[in-house]
C-alpha cells in the first residue's frame, strides 16, 4: 500500500518544523508502550524541547508513511534534524555512549548510566494530532 | 541467515521469552564500519525480513557493534 501523499506532506511539514521529534503511541504524559516510554525517558532527562506524534489514533497509514520516508515502519521513531536516528533501542544506547547529548548539543546528564525513568515532562511540545481528510 | 547477509560477522541469537518468536540478534560486522546505528539495524533487518514476513518471528530486538 502506497502512503496517503496528503499524510506524507503533513509527516514532512512537522519533521521540517521540530527540530527533534517523537513518533510515539500515546503521549508524553501517558505512554502507551514501554518502547515509548523509554525514549520519552531518555528526552526528558536531556532536557531537550522536542515535539511529540501520537502515532496511534492513524497507526497504519503513518507505518506506509515512515517507510517511504525513512525505511522503518515500527514506532518509536526519534528524528533528529528530520533524519531518523532509531527506536528505543538505539537511542538508551546512544544516552549511554554520550553520542546522544552530543547530536543534540546538550550536556550529558549526570545520571546517564542510570535507568531512564520518565518524570513528569518538563516541557513537551504536544503536536495536534494528524488529520487527514478521509480517514 | 544475518551471517550469510554479512559476511565476517558474528552472530549472536537471544530468545527472549523462551517462545522462539521474540529474539534479539547481537551483531558485529564488518560491514557496519562508518555506519549509523539505524543503518546497522536497517542491514540486519533486510537479512532476515523473510522470517518477519512469513511470523516466523514475531519481535526482533537488535544490537550492533563494530568489527573487534
Amino acid at each position: 500500500m502506497a502512503a496517503n501523499p496528503e499524510l506524507k506532506e503533513k509527516v514532512e511539514e512537522v519533521l521540517r518544523e521540530n527540530r527533534v521529534l517523537l513518533f510515539m503511541k500515546g503521549t508524553p504524559e501517558m505512554p502507551r508502550c514501554g518502547f515509548s516510554m523509554r525514549v520519552v525517558g531518555v528526552l526528558e532527562q536531556m532536557g531537550t524541547e522536542y515535539g511529540a506524534i501520537d502515532v496511534l489514533p492513524i497507526l497504519d497509514p503513518l507505518r506506509e508513511v515512515t517507510g517511504e520516508i525513512s525505511d522503518w515502519r515500527t514506532f518509536p521513531q526519534l528524528y533528529v534534524n528530520g533524519e531518523l536516528v532509531g527506536g528505543a533501542d538505539i537511542v538508551e544506547e546512544m544516552f549511554e555512549s554520550g553520542e546522544l547529548a552530543e547530536m543534540l548539543g546538550v550536556q550529558q546528564p549526570d545520571a546517564a548510566a542510570a535507568p531512564a525513568q520518565p518524570e513528569t515532562p518538563a516541557n513537551p511540545q504536544q503536536s495536534p494530532p494528524l488529520q487527514v481528510d478521509g480517514t | 541467515m544475518i551471517a550469510e547477509a554479512l559476511p565476517g560477522s558474528e552472530v549472536q541469537v537471544l530468545d527472549e521469552t523462551g517462545s522462539g518468536d521474540h529474539l534479539r540478534a547481537v551483531v558485529r560486522a564488518p560491514q557496519f564500519a562508518g555506519k549509523t546505528r539505524i543503518d546497522q539495524h536497517r542491514m540486519v533487518r533486510a537479512a532476515v525480513q523473510a522470517r518477519m514476513d512469513d511470523g516466523s518471528i514475531h519481535a526482533l530486538s537488535i544490537t550492533t557493534r563494530p568489527s573487534r
